[in-house]
């Protein structure tokens, strides 16, 4: 028989065990300052007008200009993984094995392809949204655009060139849409995104690729080389750029760059002033090896 | 000299006892119901900068401590909610909705929501209350205004209409139970509480955006009413308001179909026969819903909910696998894996429906089948097979779709010999 302090000493254990609780807890959630939210929403449901772009005004210049460099990386890429393809066998990656594509680095040259690099702001636009269909096709089971950009308007014929079914689920968007074999559909994209989202097939679980829709259209995806360029920005303003990959490590996914004297920042972003008619080189832009994550 | 010692023992032990029933039981009064912050967007959001210098955690806090007094400001708390005006929202029933269960002065019940809601949804309407672990599937997390059944384009917001519909007929299939028997009144107030969830949720979710675009590790959010109005809440009230107008088309049901007569019913053979050959060709729904319609076609994909959590559940893991010598970066990872630890409901996997239950979750009646196929589901893998969008192309002729709702009724009547000698599985069996 247990002796009662024994007896005791599990009776308290128990309690003890009530009064802590089991399983994973609840991370503590931050509480707001009640007398500060009184003074928020009083400023909120005030009438009174406030002066509206009181701020400094906005440098506008004249003329247009161009953009362009070349992002290599300075890390080692490694092989790319081969996919698990376990759909549709008979046709997806039968043509060519289908790999993770994710780091993209050309072995000559080192270039780092599909880094998405976009004006954040703009005052002017050139040219109007084209009314041409940019060709968003999938083939073997996979996009055929890693990273496909397109202006928000501009008619995105949505192509599937496989002889079975896919759907294309763009992410932030209303599209996802079935698209039978060898058939396709317009989309004309009618929202602008803050940073590239992605594009999947849900049947296929591996097909992934990422698209940016821009009002403005001043953005640019490298090339297999790690070259991009834009053209027709507008010249005399401080314009902003966004520099993005879907695997660095900055937040938002910007990729950070050593490279003060253009001010890069740790939101993968600079500020430059473009003269007229100028195409400015900005010659080999290296990526630190830290900069894209695993 | 002994019997002293057994009484202060014994003293001493009932003292402790009761101190620890106390400290079991808790004393005084309860604190007031508080929201909480969606802790997994709150840190996802709050990736470091690389070489940042202050403490992470004493650095996010500060931030979340901020998002927590803005959405105070503009909605109040559990027990006394706020409407802005910009919201349209009916305080009155949210006040019907809001706060502790009990009965007003001339004895109407009051804190609805707390009463049929939040033991599942949560409080702040996260899909996380005490009983939500053990739902299968969890009950839904209106945080990001997502919502599957609904008569509206995919991406629109529901009508009051459609909450009001789920609210009515419950959800079949799942836990959530019909509250046909609550007064409409109170349903309404209900409706206007969820919306109210949704919006807030929807308004975090954008300062947090913000924030992770637009703000440095310095600089605090602003709380202008230009900012705070105009610029975060104006784009999240508009997608509500114009969910009426947002409702998608429907065509006319082909003249060779009847809906009156059960899908097997000889005047339906020919659209039955229509619905099978789109459903196995330019439907595309054999690749889910596989070639017997048991869901038994592709099944290892998650919805919008789930997903959020598995990918940024292997970017931590990846990520505290990789050797980190930055302190902030690895302060954040440990704080990310406790979150989605202790914060997030384990992921599942969505299944496909087995489509020969005749069990539809979003309704059955044949307009709603029809909307489920024309706009997909929203936050679910399912694709449409309409046009996206107004003026669009769908992949199916919108009064084809007809004929597809049409086979889909039959299927759960149909002759179990049909599915094959190598799957001679049938429904029952399946479930």
């Amino acid at each position: 028989m247990m002796s009662p302090s024994r007896s005791f000493a599990l009776f308290a254990c128990l309690v003890a065990a009530t009064v802590v609780g089991c399983g994973p807890r609840r991370v503590s959630s931050p509480v707001a300052d009640a007398a500060a939210a009184v003074t928020i929403r009083e400023g909120l449901a005030s009438t009174t007008a406030v002066a509206v772009g009181g701020g400094e005004a906005a440098a506008t210049g004249t003329g247009w200009a161009g953009l362009k460099g070349r992002f290599v990386f300075a890390g080692d890429p490694g092989q790319p993984k081969a996919l698990a393809v376990d759909k549709d066998t008979e046709v997806c990656g039968k043509s060519s094995k289908l790999f993770d594509r994710s780091l993209r680095v050309d072995a000559s040259g080192k270039g780092l392809a599909d880094v998405v690099v976009f004006v954040r702001k703009s005052s002017r636009v050139k040219n109007p949204v084209p009314d041409t269909p940019q060709v968003f096709d999938q083939k073997n089971c996979e996009f055929l655009t890693p990273v496909f950009a397109a202006r928000v308007g501009q008619p995105i014929d949505v192509r599937n060139s496989d002889p079975v079914g896919h759907n294309t689920n763009i992410d932030g968007t209303s599209f996802n849409q079935l698209i039978p074999a060898g058939q396709g559909t317009t989309y004309k994209p009618d929202t602008e995104m803050g940073a590239p989202k992605t594009a999947t097939c849900n049947i296929h679980p591996w097909m992934k690729s990422y698209v940016i829709f821009r009002k403005d259209g001043y953005v640019a995806v490298s090339a297999t080389d790690g070259s991009f360029e834009i053209s027709d920005l507008p010249a005399g303003e401080p314009l902003e750029f966004q520099v993005w990959h879907s695997r660095a490590t900055g937040s938002g996914g910007g990729v950070v760059l050593e490279r003060p004297d253009l001010k890069w920042n740790p939101k993968g972003r600079f500020v430059i002033t473009l003269q007229a008619d100028e195409t400015k080189d900005l010659g080999t832009l290296e990526v630190p090896a830290g900069s894209i994550g695993t | 000299m002994k019997t002293t010692t057994v009484a202060i023992r014994s003293t001493v032990r009932s003292t402790f006892l009761m101190a620890l029933v106390a400290a079991g039981v808790g004393c005084g009064k309860t604190p007031p119901a508080s929201f909480r912050l969606n802790m997994v967007q709150a840190t996802k959001t709050a990736a470091p900068e690389s070489g940042m210098e202050k403490p992470w955690s004493s650095w996010a806090n500060g931030r979340q401590e901020q998002v927590a007094t803005i959405l105070e400001a503009m909605y109040g708390t559990p027990d006394e909610p706020v409407a802005l005006a910009e919201t349209g929202l009916d305080l009155a029933k949210l006040q019907l909705a809001a706060g502790p269960v009990r009965s007003d002065i001339v004895g109407r019940k009051n804190g609805l929501y707390r009463e049929h809601c939040a033991h599942c949804h949560g409080i702040s309407g996260d899909g996380m209350g005490p009983t939500a672990a053990f739902l299968n599937p969890y009950p839904r997390d209106y945080r990001p205004g997502k919502y599957k059944f609904k008569s509206t384009w995919r991406d629109a917001r529901p009508a009051r209409d459609d909450l009001a519909r789920v609210l009515h007929d419950g959800v079949p299939g799942s836990s959530m139970p019909s509250f046909a028997l609550l007064p409409p009144a109170q349903l309404d107030a209900l409706v206007e509480y969820v919306r109210y969830l949704s919006m807030r949720g929807e308004t975090e979710l954008a300062l947090y955006t913000y924030a992770e675009q637009e703000l440095g590790v310095d600089d605090t959010m602003p709380t202008t009413k230009e900012f705070l109005v105009d610029e975060i809440l104006t784009p999240i009230v508009e997608k509500w308001q114009g969910a009426e107008e947002a409702r998608i088309p429907i065509a006319a049901v082909p003249v060779t179909l009847d809906f009156t007569k059960p899908g097997d019913d000889p005047a339906n053979q020919e659209s039955v026969a229509r619905g099978r050959a789109l459903f196995h060709g330019d439907g595309g729904c054999v690749k889910c819903h596989g070639v017997t319609a048991l869901g038994d076609g592709q099944a290892n994909d998650y919805d919008d909910w789930n997903k959020v959590i598995v990918e940024w559940g292997k970017e931590i893991t990846g990520g505290l696998g990789s050797s980190q010598d930055d302190a902030a970066r690895s302060a954040w990872l440990h704080a990310a894996s406790d979150v989605i630890e202790g914060d997030a409901l384990r992921p599942r996997p969505i299944p496909p429906r087995n489509l020969r239950l005749g069990l539809y979750r979003g309704g059955r009646r044949p307009i709603d089948l029809y909307r489920r196929l024309y706009t997909g589901i929203n936050g679910a893998p399912m694709p449409g097979v309409g046009p996206s969008g107004p003026g669009g192309k769908g992949s199916v002729a919108d009064a084809e779709i007809w004929h597809i709702v049409n086979y889909i009724r039959s299927l759960p009547y149909e002759f179990d010999g049909e599915l094959g000698a190598d799957r001679p599985m049938v429904a029952k069996d399946r479930f």
